[in-house]
């Protein structure tokens, strides 16, 4: 490489905002999140029950329209601490960090709902400071938001069950 | 199918950071080696097939301005991109390609320049009702996979260490690869940053620029341009539902690549891929998710696949080698990744790998991953 | 490179949602009734087909690794999917290639896009970042430049495109006279906005297979041209010349001006008819976008998907018409090309 030679870099911003629609499915759901209500959907063919709820189950290839109610209680399937700064898909910006994550079985669904899970003391910032070690099998409950807006970070975390 | 091989391999310099070339000239910088590795010509190619994750460099139909890297201009070209396994994709796309009868010479060039976009925001562009609020990229979900598997009892957080340090000292006998690190100890990966419990860093795989290409020929090209062409012996290819919450214990279950494999070895007449494989670059993300493969795969049985890396099955010089290349974990130009596993299976098969050439390749294994659990595999022989 | 001989393909059903002009679904419902209608179409179900060809463009969807969304609804769970990241008749041709390939026996083609999602033209994002996009070049502006190049020697075209605007406008249900094209607002000069084909939401689907069908897919050829305009003649569009050359040489075709009952080019602005006439060598009396082509509606990435089911379902109603050609262009003033020639059977 030649130290003579500048490298030119041209510096773009990419700055797109999208306007994605929901989906039937979606859209019922979101109306429930705002009053505290899951709902999933059950495929007639396999029995499963989606969340997040969508127009086909595709293992059976049928369409679903079949809704269930679905607990804000559930069982950790799978959990993480995240050390690493991670972007907010939505805002852009670092998530304060470390802070839990999950899997999460919700009682009356059976695909499992990913989410911020409480590992510690109390949450600061969006911050959930490492706690007491998580573990599979543990029982969680959704901690909701004060103000509901029929969004998914209505619920804002998980939080241990103590036995 | 008529019989097809690939006949040229080529690959950049990966690197964390290629500021040297623009996409193009990357693009440019893996085809000609290909060619050259095939003795051909660019005239001799007849179509181009490209391997990108656009998004990752903000970029959309990218094969527009990185085409006639590809010397693609004036000739028929599509692009390619199914999340990690674009490069497998491509690979058995432009085996379909040639075997149709369409055309005779096909190059296949996959790529990534990470350090031109944000892969992070790329990675983050998921479904903006259900996770975009809480996704935590391609670490996080692996994190969580990875505690299922663990907690199964399938593997320990000594014997991942040994998957990073013989990808990492492997890597250091392949030119290409991007991290390179001979001397590395298991000691130095359980003392490497956690990023998102359990994986550290050394269990990760980076991210890298690079370029890799194949070019695909029909039986009678094949013959003329390669001593030992590597022969297509079978492709499959599985997806999967498009949450990481459908997938229930994806890295113990991982019914794609089970299914995939599963068909691929009957299409190939393996029975005993340990016996009958005799090198296998595999796409792992991560330390764990390799192990996981070899079960899938049918390396081991369930809960072994530690066991196996212990006991040297998969090193340089165990029954089968798995990844001499240094595999994804040394070397992850994202795009291109897929390509690279087809092209170091075949580049194996011709006798070309170099340092890291097995002992007598005659049956070569490959696979790609992506999304939360896309599957594709290729068999490649030294015999049609 | 020797003509290649294949056999016939079946385009056994065709089917599509839109296209709509703002479609308040989301893409996987918009996509899931493209994908009944061929099915249904094609009398067949998801368990009849082997491989899914999806097409899709991450940066249109604002979803990495677009094709996920659709992954279910396409029927593609547990099964080879392959995802062309670009126009819809690529992917058509990719799915030829397969079952030429005897990969497989039946093959679903699906193609989609959203253009309401996005509030601006997300087009610089795919021209040279480093040459084109800083001085504010999209496929809007190239296709400017080229009409502009056409105009040159023609002094009499502005006219023509105009009349032949509102002609397809008025065919596609949209009646226009060329006077209001003529008096509507700039877009890039000299193209105005009624020249253009409307930008719509919508998927097509179609399902080709190895067995007998009423249609017959008979030929396919594609290409891809320098990316900056100013390393092109834009006169003329030389990426179809040779596309047709290679599709003519798969079907057997000596004589293109007498070759088709119908074309259908998926042409944005009316110039670009007369660059496609010159490309395709099609006579001057071959009828061109009988029920006005992409003026009923233009989706991006489906555009040459949806001209080959328009040309499936015209041979279908009218076998008389023997033979018909469906085209698709993306790209910086025709950068790129492709075609298939359908034919009764």
């Amino acid at each position: 490489m030649n130290d003579r030679v500048e490298r030119l870099d041209v510096p773009i911003l990419m700055d797109e905002a999208w306007h994605y629609a929901s989906g039937e499915a979606m859209e019922r759901f979101s109306t429930g999140l705002a009053a505290r209500r899951i709902e999933a959907l059950r495929c007639d063919g396999c029995g499963r029950r989606y969340l997040p709820p969508r127009p086909m189950c595709g293992n059976c290839r049928l369409r679903m329209t079949h809704w269930v109610a679905v607990d804000d209680t559930g069982t950790l399937e799978a959990w993480t601490v995240v050390h690493q700064p991670i972007l907010d898909g939505r805002t852009g910006e670092e998530r304060p960090s470390p802070y839990g994550m999950g899997l999460i079985r919700l009682d009356g669904a059976d695909t499992t709902v990913n989410h911020f899970v409480q590992t510690g003391g109390p949450r600061r910032q969006g911050v959930t400071p490492p706690g007491p070690p998580l573990f599979i099998g543990q029982r969680v409950r959704a901690v909701w938001r004060e103000e509901l807006r029929g969004a998914m970070d209505d619920i804002l975390h998980f939080e241990v069950v103590e036995p | 199918m008529r019989s097809v091989a690939v006949v040229g391999t080529g690959q950049t310099k990966h690197a964390r950071r290629r500021d040297d070339v623009s996409q193009a000239e990357l693009v440019r910088e893996a085809a000609d080696a290909a060619l050259a590795d095939a003795d051909m010509c660019a005239e001799d190619i007849e179509a181009v097939l490209i391997g990108n994750m656009e998004l990752f460099e903000g970029r959309g139909l990218p094969e527009l301005w990185v085409g006639g890297g590809a010397y693609g201009t004036g000739k028929p070209v599509m692009k390619v991109a199914t999340g990690g396994t674009s490069g497998t994709s491509t690979a058995i796309a432009a085996f379909h390609q040639v075997g149709s009868g369409l055309f005779d010479r096909v190059l296949a060039v996959g790529f990534e320049k990470h350090s031109e976009g944000h892969t992070q925001t790329g990675m983050a562009l998921t479904d903006p009702f259900w996770d975009r609020a809480v996704a935590s990229g391609a670490l996080g979900n692996f994190a969580l996979s990875v505690s299922q598997y663990v907690a199964a009892g399938h593997a320990t957080e000594d014997q991942a260490a040994l998957v990073a340090v013989k990808a990492r000292r492997n890597a250091a006998r392949n030119p290409h690869a991007h991290l390179q690190m001979p001397d590395l100890t298991v000691d130095e990966v359980l003392a490497s940053k956690m990023l998102a419990h359990p994986l550290r860093m050394l269990d990760m795989c980076p991210q890298s620029d690079g370029a890799a290409a194949i070019i695909v020929a029909s039986d009678a090209v094949a013959r003329e341009h390669n001593p030992r062409p590597a022969w297509v012996k079978a492709t499959a290819t599985r997806h999967d539902q498009c949450y990481i919450g459908d997938l229930d214990r994806r890295l113990l279950s991982m019914r794609t690549l089970r299914d995939a494999s599963a068909h691929a070895y009957t299409q190939a007449g393996i029975t005993d891929p340990v016996r009958d494989l005799d090198v296998a670059e595999i796409y792992e993300p991560c330390t764990y998710a390799e192990l996981a493969w070899y079960e899938a795969l049918g390396f081991c049985e369930a809960g072994e696949a530690g066991r196996l890396v212990e006991k040297g099955v998969t090193s340089m010089t165990g029954a089968l080698p798995v990844n001499p290349s240094g595999g994804v974990l040394s070397t992850n130009p994202v795009g291109a990744s897929g390509v690279i596993r087809v092209a170091e299976a075949a580049c194996q098969i011709h006798g070309r790998a170099g340092q890291r050439q097995v002992e007598r390749a005659d049956l070569a294994l490959a696979t790609g991953y992506g999304v939360y659990a896309w599957a594709d595999v290729v068999v490649l022989g030294s015999e049609p | 490179m020797s003509t290649p001989d294949l056999a016939p393909l079946g385009v056994a059903g065709v089917g599509r949602s839109g296209p709509r002009i703002s479609d308040p679904r989301s893409i996987p419902e918009i996509v899931l009734e493209a994908v009944e209608s061929a099915l249904a179409d094609a009398t067949c179900g998801y368990d009849d087909v082997d491989a899914v060809v999806t097409a899709s463009v991450d940066l249109f969807d604002g979803l990495t690794a677009s094709n996920i969304a659709v992954t279910e609804v396409v029927g593609a769970v547990m099964r080879p999917e392959t995802r062309i990241a670009g126009d819809g008749l690529l992917a058509a041709i990719h799915a030829a290639c397969q079952l030429w390939a005897g990969a497989y026996e039946t093959v679903l083609v699906v193609a989609h896009s959203k253009p309401s999602m996005a509030p601006a033209d997300l087009t610089p994002w795919a021209m040279d970042p480093i040459h084109l996009q800083p001085l504010g070049a999209s496929f809007t502006a190239c296709a400017g430049l080229q009409a502009r190049v056409l105009t040159l020697d023609d002094p009499d075209a502005e006219g023509r495109w105009a009349e032949r605007a509102a002609r397809l406008s008025t065919l596609a249900g949209r009646p226009t006279s060329p006077a209001e094209v003529s008096a509507s607002s700039v877009v890039a000069s000299p193209l105005r906005e009624r020249m253009r084909a409307p930008l719509a939401d919508g998927a097509y689907a179609a399902v080709l297979s190895r067995g007998e069908a009423s249609v017959l897919l008979r030929g396919a050829g594609h290409d891809l041209c320098a990316h900056s305009p100013g390393d092109r003649d834009l006169r003329h569009w030389d990426g179809l010349t040779r596309a047709a050359g290679r599709a003519y040489a798969v079907a057997g075709i000596d004589d293109p001006a007498d070759a088709f009952g119908c074309v259908e080019p998926a042409c944005l602005y009316p110039h670009e008819e007369d660059l496609f006439t010159a490309a395709t060598g099609t006579g001057p009396d071959t009828p061109v976008s009988p029920t006005g082509g992409l003026f009923g509606g233009a989706v991006p990435v489906g555009a040459g998907l949806s001209r080959l089911v328009e040309a499936t379902r015209a041979l279908r109603a009218e076998p008389s018409l023997r033979r018909v050609l469906a085209h698709g262009t993306w790209g910086p003033a025709g950068q790129g090309q492709a075609l298939t020639i359908l034919e009764a059977a």
